[in-house]
């Protein structure tokens, strides 16, 4: 079972078409459609799992669709980078899951079905991502996820949403159209959409301005769509009006997708040699660094809970950036590494703050004052989150923020090294003002004393991302060796 | 120097000022639709950027048969722009249908009034 060769088609192929057939199946009843959505998602889970072992293994693997041969017919591949498709796999199911409870309250009861729908449209679109070998496809499946994000932001009910998605379908869309443009820059250029054939045939064009152009162009695109601080504006208030499994997946996988577009662009140049990447590894070091800060920064000041972790990501991306301009093979391990990480501390958060939020009615830390002695369980996942988000070790923060630190070291520039501890330190206020706010104060509102910790669907999904969110530092060493190929193609020699 | 290349690159040179039109009606207009209609502008001049792309001169439509001769013009990038103008109609729809909604709940499409409402 494990080596079946169609693997990499399923996983891609079962979220969107099981998507599709949910409101068919919610014709029947809308029972259905939560618990099919979880079967399609396990399958895919399975999948992932077995690729994941594959490469850990013998390797990338690829897949020839329909049968015809690259770089002609479109590649599906698997490397190391797209195991990521696991963490989406697992965060999806868990998302899930904690939508039984949760999506009923948020979402219009007619509407549930489509809201399945739009979920595993994402995820579908998130995993076609990351596995696609095809420029190409990489365009479409960009779409299909940031579609299904906009429309799931929209989703829920209340004034703020509606605009929060516009202004997230406005600068998404314009990104999306820039990605287009370059892939047609580079099309042009070589004649190819393979993105290994690309590469090697990039090597031989002598036409240095098209070539800078693309690579401003899909860096510039991927930046919105990964809210690069200054290009985050739509981020926090499209990640808090969403229904909190939504913000989940919207923090934790869909804002990686400009990480990892930003990765496949990378190797593409790295590979072809033509073009001085110098500059533009440099530009990523001062705006994940301006981001990093700046993220904190915004995050300590803010007073609505999801609102604040909405910032916390933009400062987290910033890491990864930096991580990724450092071009240190060190360095970018850890930012390959924190990318997975994140994702599984950041869902562990947004669903933490979306229990809260179920149980007591409130939203804001005044409101929920006093909350850490009637919801303990779910206060002690959020705040196991929140360490980990810090870094501090031994939880999953510590190895790739760590690695990240040494790396900049090692690439010559202590001074990126220092940022990164300065924004753990800033983080640390943070995390004070929510621990103080928890378990410090007595209870400002009659909600929050009557409030106790949810039922089985919502703390289970809390619990397993928050130990998670612990093993990941614990196991710090085994993802890192994992990814190091992967990194030695960025910026190897 | 400049005006020959101009010159000689027409299509692309209308494709870059129809492109930077759309941007800047993203950017500067207030009313979405409006922005809506910017965007729209720019996906189609990336259409016409890889339309032309695939010419060749003198090509013929590649479709194989008794009277098919060399040279063609590129198959693949039609099929792009086709899958393009798909994601594109789409884009537009959800947009639309979000539009409509904030219409309804702020009764205004102007960015800076519902910035306002916002605050």
């Amino acid at each position: 079972m494990w080596t079946w060769p169609h693997w990499l088609p399923a996983i891609v192929a079962a979220p969107i078409v099981g998507g599709v057939l949910v409101p068919a199946l919610a014709m029947r009843g809308r029972r259905w459609a939560p618990g099919w959505s979880l079967l399609v998602l396990s399958f895919t889970l399975l999948g992932a799992l077995a690729l994941t072992l594959q490469v850990a293994r013998g390797g990338p693997v690829s897949y020839d669709m329909g049968g015809w041969a690259r770089p002609y017919g479109i590649e599906l591949r698997f490397d190391e980078v797209s195991a990521f498709a696991l963490a989406i796999a697992l965060v999806g199911w868990l998302a899930v899951l904690f939508s039984f409870r949760y999506a009923p309250r948020a979402i219009p009861w007619e509407r549930l079905p489509y809201y399945y729908t739009l979920l595993l449209l994402n995820l579908g679109g998130m995993i076609g991502f990351v596995v696609t070998g095809d420029l190409f496809n990489l365009f479409v499946f960009l779409e299909v996820l940031s579609l299904s994000a906009y429309a799931l932001v929209a989703v829920s009910r209340g004034k703020v949403a509606g605009l929060a998605s516009m202004k997230y379908l406005l600068m998404g869309a314009v990104s999306s159209v820039v990605v287009l443009l370059c892939v047609g820059i580079l099309y042009s250029l070589t004649g190819s959409l393979n993105m290994a054939d690309v590469a090697l045939r990039l090597a031989e064009t002598s036409s240095p301005l098209p070539l800078a152009l693309a690579l401003g162009g899909f860096t510039a695109a991927f930046m919105v769509k990964a809210a690069l601080f200054p290009l985050h504006t739509w981020l926090p208030d499209a990640h808090a009006a969403a229904p909190s499994p939504v913000s989940a997946i919207l923090s934790g996988l869909v804002v990686k997708m400009g990480i990892i577009g930003l990765i496949r662009v990378l190797q593409i140049f790295h590979t072809s040699g033509g073009l001085d990447l110098g500059y533009l590894h440099l530009a990523l070091m001062w705006l994940g660094a301006a981001s990093l800060i700046m993220g904190a920064v915004f995050a300590i000041v803010q007073e609505d809970l999801k609102q604040m972790l909405a910032y916390s990501t933009v400062s987290n991306v910033g890491y990864i950036v930096l991580g990724l301009g450092l071009a240190s093979s060190t360095a970018v391990s850890g930012a390959l590494v924190h990318v997975l990480n994140h994702a599984v501390i950041k869902s562990c958060l947004f669903l933490a703050a979306g229990a809260l939020i179920l149980g007591t009615g409130q939203r804001t830390l005044t409101g929920l004052q006093g909350v850490g002695r009637t919801m303990p369980v779910t206060c002690v996942a959020l705040s196991i989150g929140i360490l980990a988000i810090i870094g501090v070790p031994p939880t999953g923060g510590f190895p790739g923020k760590w690695t990240m630190a040494v790396g900049a070291v090692e690439a010559g520039r202590p001074g990126f090294a220092v940022v990164l501890v300065l924004g753990a330190l800033l983080l640390v206020i943070y995390y004070a003002r929510i621990v103080n706010a928890f378990y410090f104060r007595p209870p400002a509102h009659p909600e929050v004393e009557g409030a106790r910790d949810g039922v089985p669907s919502i703390l289970v999904p809390v619990l397993t991302l928050a130990a998670l969110s612990l093993l990941a530092g614990i196991l710090g060493r085994v993802p890192l060796e994992f990814v190091e190929p992967a990194a030695m193609r960025l910026v190897g020699p | 120097m400049t005006v020959q290349v101009l010159g000689a690159n027409m299509d692309y040179a209308a494709i870059v000022v129809l492109f930077c039109i759309g941007l800047y009606v993203v950017v500067a207009k207030s009313n979405l639709i409006k922005k809506l209609i910017g965007l729209n502008i720019m996906e189609t001049a990336v259409f016409a950027f890889i339309v032309t792309a695939g010419m060749v001169e003198g090509g013929d439509a590649p479709i194989l048969g008794p009277d098919a001769h060399a040279p063609f013009a590129s198959p693949i990038s039609h099929a792009l722009v086709l899958t393009g103008i798909v994601v594109a109609v789409s884009t537009t729809a959800l947009a639309l249908a979000i539009i409509l909604r904030i219409h309804r709940e702020y009764g205004t499409l102007e960015v800076d009034e519902l910035r306002q409402m916002d605050g």
